[in-house]
């Protein structure tokens, strides 16, 4: 891995944890000063964590708090290096070469005399390249180098891992047609895993660790105050205290802090500030924004609904 | 962050000589990263590398912040933090103890081995309440691939009422040897079949459609047809012909009783020759990987399992195995992999613990197949506890009787997909034979 300045080689920890302070993200100690060290070190940080326990969020603040761009590879199966490095626009190539042929002459491009560069009659130039995340985020030119985040890495194939290892070993890539292009500062790496597969050896040698845990009560309670302030400090540790409850079933889905908060601003807006304690009314209309899986929200019957009220009671009392 | 530089790169934070302490913290560093290899966690290769800069970054005034560094540079899976946690208290006190504290006490490193003997028996180890070396043995047997050899595990006599009531299939079933069987054309076609209904992988050929690549070779002979211009640009992908598969086989004594078992070590090898990975685990009371007895050919493995006297037969904790599988080798399923479990569904343990595992698979795997010898039944409804309370997170419930069944799952797959109406009930000859039992009757 690149030992070069990363652009964040000074970046303090009091500075990263006024990011994630300034966005309203709720972070421990450990998140604030891994983050620091992964900055300083010019390291790609690896966060590992259940769905929605705010992985993909950290990058997103980390990018809003120091004011730069964040460029985002989301990976999936069968990503290739294609869609994620860069590609040829084909079409537009072939529109040259045909102009040509039938008169246009050598470097006048499809947008008119000159636009192809002059006097290169190639079509494999700047004009023709379609940057993809990963070469765009080596070509940044902002004044701070962006954030590159790579959402949920264990969903890509292992072959496209051994790209992403050939690019995050110097943070330079090379078109064969083009030449190499290295990035004048590298990026600052936010990779997220949900460990539906082991990572490679390899790439976990060239990162800092994260394990982001599963918010506990209070940790979730105090992320609904900061991004659900319109609903009531009461009521929102009794949502906590009810989600809590309900991720001790053996769900298909059991929500992530995000939907803890989208189920939040759910019962912000249909109680209009109101304090009252929960009712099983409200938690039973609104518990789509907490389940995903049908299997799942027919698990909550009548039982289970007086068990998740009963755990809200419980921290009123 | 205040880069406290101590015995790394200039001030001395300790008011130890410089070199001294830097070589003791360097030393005491390569230790605790032993120490944790000893332990079985896997710590990356250039890791201690990482975890000295990163000290150096953060100094060695706060152990919090300390601890927190050496975890972000050392322990890649959540799963080795308990191990870390307790390792690192003796790792600061030697490390707050000093060069000459640790002469004095005789710690020297003596290579890969002794010099970290002392780490398993040191106080910090036995006031969490977790001696060293148990602990080491513990992860010995759990988490290294055991032997076939290993006693899967006794009767054990089901002490909870539920499991007292439990029918049994066959309780005077006697082990009976294992035999080889030759894999016939019919097991081959069914088990071809099941494999391409199931690819969840990628291979190395190419096909028509998809948009992984440019079909250059489409585009020009297309582009015939229009003088030479490319109307559009035709994509190609390639073919999934690959499976990853997890094969978690119930071997207790109901279950090898009515299961046809040269058919089922057929099924097991020719998963472990034919799929990029096929790892198989046997369970009864407890669960162990056999993957390596299959890594030898034919005859050789079920002599090494004759050989090994393998004991099967006791009873069955289907839910606690789960859960072994799920702290102890998770990485056995994943996103891209399909799990088999091969049982009848007689639960002997706790049933919420086997839906919570349950649950688990589901979430975590491509697909989950459970296969049952007594499904091939036409009366066979599938009411055992475990059973009941696993069918709502399976993909689908099948018969595993013969090449017939893996036949049938193929031929249900292809028509119906993972997420369509497939299951023991759609079953041709079951309805068959169901409607034969109303005429006569």
């Amino acid at each position: 891995m690149s030992e070069r300045p990363t652009g964040f080689t000074e970046t303090t920890e009091a500075e990263v944890r006024a990011a994630f302070d300034a966005t309203g993200y709720v972070a421990d100690d450990e998140i604030v000063t891994t983050t620091a060290l992964s900055l300083r070190l010019g390291k790609p940080l690896l966060v590992e964590g259940e769905p929605g326990a705010g992985k993909t969020e950290l990058a997103k603040v980390l990018a809003n708090g120091f004011d730069t761009d964040l460029v985002r590879l989301q990976c999936y199966e069968g990503l290739t290096a294609e869609s994620a490095l860069y590609e040829w626009n084909y079409t537009k190539q072939l529109l040259s070469v045909q102009t040509a042929d039938t008169g246009g002459g050598p470097g006048e491009g499809v947008d008119g005399p000159g636009s192809a560069g002059g006097a290169d009659p190639s079509v494999f130039t700047e004009e023709y390249l379609l940057e993809r995340p990963l070469l765009r985020a080596l070509r940044a030119d902002g004044d701070r180098p962006p954030v590159l985040l790579i959402d949920e890495v264990d969903r890509a194939d292992e072959e496209f891992e051994a790209l992403l290892l050939e690019v995050l070993s110097e943070f330079q890539v090379t078109i064969p047609e083009l030449g190499t292009v290295r990035a004048s500062t590298p990026p600052a790496v936010v990779i997220t895993s949900n460990r539906t597969r082991g990572l490679s050896d390899a790439l976990k040698r060239r990162c800092l660790f994260l394990h982001v845990e599963p918010p506990s009560f209070e940790k979730e309670r105090a992320i609904l105050e900061r991004r659900v302030p319109e609903l009531d400090t009461a009521v929102a540790a009794e949502l906590c205290a009810a989600v809590g409850r309900l991720r001790e079933e053996p769900l298909l889905k059991p929500p992530g802090a995000a939907e803890t908060i989208d189920w939040a601003r759910a019962v912000a807006v249909l109680r209009d500030g109101s304090d009252e304690p929960l009712d099983p009314e409200t938690v039973r209309t609104t518990l789509g924004c907490l389940l995903k899986e049908v299997e799942d929200v027919e698990r909550v019957d009548d039982d289970l609904l007086g068990s998740l009220l009963a755990a809200a009671t419980e921290v009123d009392a | 962050m205040s880069p406290g530089r101590n015995g790394f790169d200039g001030s001395d934070g300790n008011g130890a000589p410089l070199a001294a302490a830097s070589d003791h913290v360097r030393d005491e560093l390569v230790r605790f990263v032993r120490a944790l290899r000893r332990a079985g966690v896997e710590v990356p290769a250039n890791a201690g590398v990482t975890a000295g800069r990163g000290l150096a970054d953060v100094g060695l005034d706060d152990p919090d912040r300390v601890r927190v560094a050496l975890r972000a540079s050392l322990v890649a899976d959540a799963r080795d933090r308990p191990t870390f946690e307790r390792l690192f208290e003796a790792f600061w006190r030697r490390l707050g103890a000093g060069p000459d504290a640790a002469d004095a006490a005789g710690w020297t490193d003596d290579g890969p081995d002794g010099g970290l003997a002392s780490f398993g028996a040191e106080p910090a180890a036995s006031e969490s309440g977790e001696g060293g070396e148990g602990d080491e043995d513990e992860r010995d047997e759990t988490l290294a691939e055991r032997h076939v050899g290993a006693v899967v595990g006794r009767e054990t006599a089901a002490a909870d009422g539920d499991g007292a009531t439990t029918a049994r299939y066959s309780p005077n079933g006697r082990r009976t040897a294992v035999s080889a069987a030759r894999a016939d054309h019919e097991f081959g076609t069914a088990f071809d079949a099941l494999t391409k209904s199931l690819a969840t992988l990628s291979g190395r050929r190419w096909r028509a459609g998809g948009d992984e690549r440019p079909d250059v070779r489409r585009a020009l002979r297309a582009s015939v047809a229009t003088g030479g211009t490319v109307a559009e640009l035709p994509r190609r992908r390639r073919t999934r012909s690959e499976l990853r598969a997890c094969l978690l086989v119930d071997v207790s004594r109901s279950v090898l009783d009515v299961v046809d078992r040269s058919f089922l070590l057929e099924f097991l090898r020719h998963a472990h020759e034919a799929w990029r990975e096929a790892r198989v685990f046997f369970f009864d009371d407890d669960l162990r990987e056999v993957t390596s007895a299959f890594d030898a050919p034919d005859e050789r493995a079920l002599d090494a399992l004759s050989r090994a006297e393998t004991e099967w037969g006791g009873g069955t904790r289907i839910g606690g195995s789960f859960a072994r599988l799920h702290e102890r080798a998770s990485d056995a399923v994943s996103r891209d992999s399909v799990v088999f479990v091969v049982s009848d569904g007689l639960e002997m343990g706790d049933v919420e613990t086997l839906e919570r595992e349950a649950a688990w698979l589901s979430r975590r795997a491509r697909a989950v197949f459970w296969l049952n010898p007594l499904a091939a039944s036409p009366e066979f409804e599938p009411t055992a506890r475990g059973m009941a309370a696993a069918l709502p997170y399976l993909d689908g419930l099948f018969a595993f009787a013969g090449p017939d069944d893996l036949a049938e799952l193929a031929r249900q797959l292809d028509r119906q997909g993972r997420h369509g109406r497939i299951g023991y009930e759609y079953d041709p000859r079951r309805v068959e034979a169901t409607d034969e039992r109303r005429n006569t009757s």
